[in-house]
């Protein structure tokens, strides 16, 4: 099968600084902020390819023999952009998602060499996926890492868990995601728009850049092609031309590319008018319908997008997010946060009866990482929980994250709530209480392990 | 979605912008909240709920159920659930939990875009910042829902008394709040307005409520504190 041929060498370039730093407050100034570590790697090799915004690629194999050898290259890079001003990590291996998490391990990244993929993947935690069903799903399954992941048969994989297990199996295998179309993309496939007179502001360009990429998904679509990078072209007045490539696992929507194309000119701001963009279609898999919309019906107007997206180039594309009801026990677990943008999961079924999930009506505050707290008897013991599941004493007072104590009115409990009892090592119980404090205020809380946690607040 | 969406009352259609830059139209609201908010929630305006909680989210449900789109900014713990039960369908939510020290610029540009904004200012906004976001919202006909206070709000809603049903000393569980809301506006002449509300009821959604024994007489809908079953069970 010619997707198992071993994937080619990459080296991903992280700018760790820029992705968790707040340049909030001064619009765009992160993407723009970008542009220059572009132009540094771009010098080394002119095929850089824009993960987004703070994370860069380049296939090693041409570079790494001109600078002499893959760790030269890390190393000569990492130097040249850290002359620039901007600190970063790089790391090299086989495939685009490996290397982006060597670039991760350690404090500078790190070099697999060329076959240890699979054994430098096996070692990390499901989660680096970064396909949130299917992170949650995996370890309620005893499947914590990538090896354990990589040892079950892919055919497994696939029939158990659809196409993102089919494709998480291949990740963690250290393959490409998709086997590509080894066909360079036809010239019709692209999709071009001339202004004239040249236009002078981002905007409308980057809402022609949306009308072109629906345009050029209308024709992916007719061949039965998606496509996972595309190449964004921009040429100015004065003849200088801008071309970048970028890439996006979940598959570039419409949208995303528009996204893209904002951060491109907004990295770019300063230039002449621009009299051309051009979207290529770079690199092409099968559609496979995981393109299906996430929301239902609910897509968002030009209107709502543009609004998000500005918001998303000011704060970081993480950080602006649209919720997805899931299982799960915890309050915390019932809910995936999706980018804006991105082609997410596939609807998972919220309404499974989840053992232990906390019946209507539902908190409005819920913590994601739960609040110490601590909850005391009226001598002031703290109130335990004894193996039969009663408590040593009604609670009579709550005090939450260090703050004074409020007295409890009422309260119900404990809940026994037992997580993983199959694994040892991750089994979790825990003794669950709705608390109802003098403020009127009411309280789901948590006896764990002998300390006292605050879930959720319903108020 | 898993609970029915709430009726709402709809007197002008959400999608339609062309109105808005005169500032007219009203959004929907809740059937339960019409009392409290006559017409619904009045373009361009900032309503304030108090503080973060069931209410904020239940003023948005009537508009986002009637096709608005919703932006929630600087609440890193919304319980997306309870809002879906209130009416407010996630499918037309965007979160923007830590806005950074940027915020009130963050908001500017969502107000362009979303219906409404609701947001929890991570500081006591200064007077000069909240006039550019009350013109940001009047220009571009948006709500912005305030979870705290805000000085020249047009309305201001707040839980004034509570209580919870359902659960007792060591039984039962928490199976609704009966809530009284007090909505005041910003004419002085105006009386402020009173409603009881389930906020929630048993199954998450906000109805209107009867006012307590004492006050007037019992609710049609009783007091949801019949015999509970388990939170839970061992898993």
């Amino acid at each position: 099968m010619t997707g198992q041929a071993a994937s080619r060498r990459v080296l991903v370039l992280r700018c760790a600084d820029w992705l968790d730093s707040d340049r909030a407050g001064d619009d765009n100034a992160a993407a723009r902020a970008f542009e220059p570590v572009v132009a540094i790697v771009g010098e080394f090799c002119p095929q850089v390819e824009v993960l987004r915004p703070g994370i860069c690629a380049i296939g090693t194999r041409g570079p790494a023999r001109y600078f002499g050898g893959e760790a030269e290259l890390a190393r000569k890079l990492t130097e040249a952009v850290g002359r620039g001003g901007f600190a970063c990590q790089a790391g090299v291996a086989d495939g685009l998602f490996a290397a982006g998490l060597a670039a991760r391990a350690g404090p500078t990244g790190v070099l697999v060499p060329p076959g240890e993929t699979p054994e430098f993947l096996a070692g990390l935690p499901v989660g680096v996926l970064g396909m949130p069903e299917l992170c949650e799903l995996l370890p309620r399954l005893g499947i914590e890492t990538l090896g354990q992941l990589a040892a079950l048969p892919s055919a497994e994989a696939a029939s158990r868990f659809g196409p993102p297990g089919k494709l998480a199996s291949r990740l963690a295998r250290g393959l490409d995601p998709r086997p590509l179309i080894a066909r360079r993309p036809a010239a019709d496939l692209s999709v071009q728009l001339e202004f004239d007179p040249p236009a002078g502001q981002s905007e409308p360009v980057i809402f022609a850049a949306k009308a072109l990429a629906d345009q050029m998904h209308d024709r992916l679509a007719a061949a039965g092609l998606a496509c996972v990078r595309v190449q964004v072209q921009v040429r100015c007045a004065d003849g200088q031309e801008l071309s970048r490539l970028w890439r996006h696992d979940g598959l570039l929507s419409a949208l995303a590319v528009a996204e893209r194309v904002c951060w491109q000119l907004d990295g770019w701001r300063g230039a002449a008018g621009i009299t051309l963009l051009r979207l290529v279609p770079d690199q092409l898999v099968r559609a496979t319908g995981r393109q299906l919309a996430l929301w239902g019906d609910s897509v968002p107007s030009d209107r709502v997008a543009r609004a998000a997206i500005r918001v998303q180039a000011m704060l970081g594309h993480d950080r602006v997010t649209r919720p997805v009801l899931a299982g799960g026990r915890r309050p915390a677990e019932q809910v995936l946060l999706v980018p804006f943008g991105d082609a997410g999961v596939p609807q998972r079924p919220a309404d499974r009866p989840w053992p232990d999930q906390i019946p209507a009506p539902a908190p409005a505050t819920v913590f994601g990482v739960p609040l110490a707290a601590s909850v005391t008897d009226d001598s002031g013991n703290e109130v335990t929980v004894t193996g039969r599941a009663q408590p040593s004493a009604p609670p009579a007072w709550l005090a939450v994250a260090g703050r004074p104590a409020r007295a409890v009115t009422a309260w119900a409990g404990p809940w026994p709530v037992t997580q993983r009892w199959w694994d040892p090592r991750h089994a979790r119980r825990q003794a669950r209480f709705q608390l109802v404090t003098q403020d009127g205020a009411a309280w789901l809380a948590a006896l764990q392990d002998g300390r006292w946690l605050i879930e959720a607040r319903y108020d | 979605m898993e609970t029915g969406v709430a009726q709402v009352i709809s007197l002008s259609p959400v999608r339609h912008r062309d109105d808005v830059l005169t500032g007219a139209g009203l959004l929907p609201v809740l059937p339960a909240l019409r009392e409290l908010l006559p017409g619904g929630l009045q373009r361009g305006s900032v309503v304030t709920s108090g503080g973060w909680g069931l209410l904020s989210l239940s003023l948005a449900a009537g508009a986002v159920a009637d096709g608005a789109w919703c932006a929630i900014v600087g609440v890193p713990a919304v319980g997306v659930r309870a809002a879906a039960q209130a009416g407010l369908e996630p499918d037309r939510l965007l979160l923007v939990a830590e806005p950074g020290p940027g915020w009130a610029q963050a908001v500017a540009s969502l107000l362009d875009g979303f219906d409404i904004v609701l947001l929890r200012p991570p500081e006591q906004p200064p007077a000069q910042l909240r006039r550019k976001l009350e013109a940001a919202a009047r220009r571009y006909g948006s709500v912005l829902l305030v979870a705290g206070d805000w000085p020249g709000a047009q309305s201001r809603l707040l839980v004034a008394d509570t209580k919870w049903t359902g659960i007792g000393l060591g039984h039962g569980r928490l199976r609704a709040r009966k809530a009284q809301v007090i909505a005041s506006g910003r004419g002085a002449g105006e009386r402020p307005r009173s409603a009881w509300l389930w906020l929630p009821g048993p199954d998450g959604a906000v109805t209107a409520a009867a006012a307590p024994a004492g006050v007037a007489g019992a609710g049609p809908q009783g007091d949801y504190s019949g015999a509970a079953e388990p939170l839970a069970s061992s898993g």
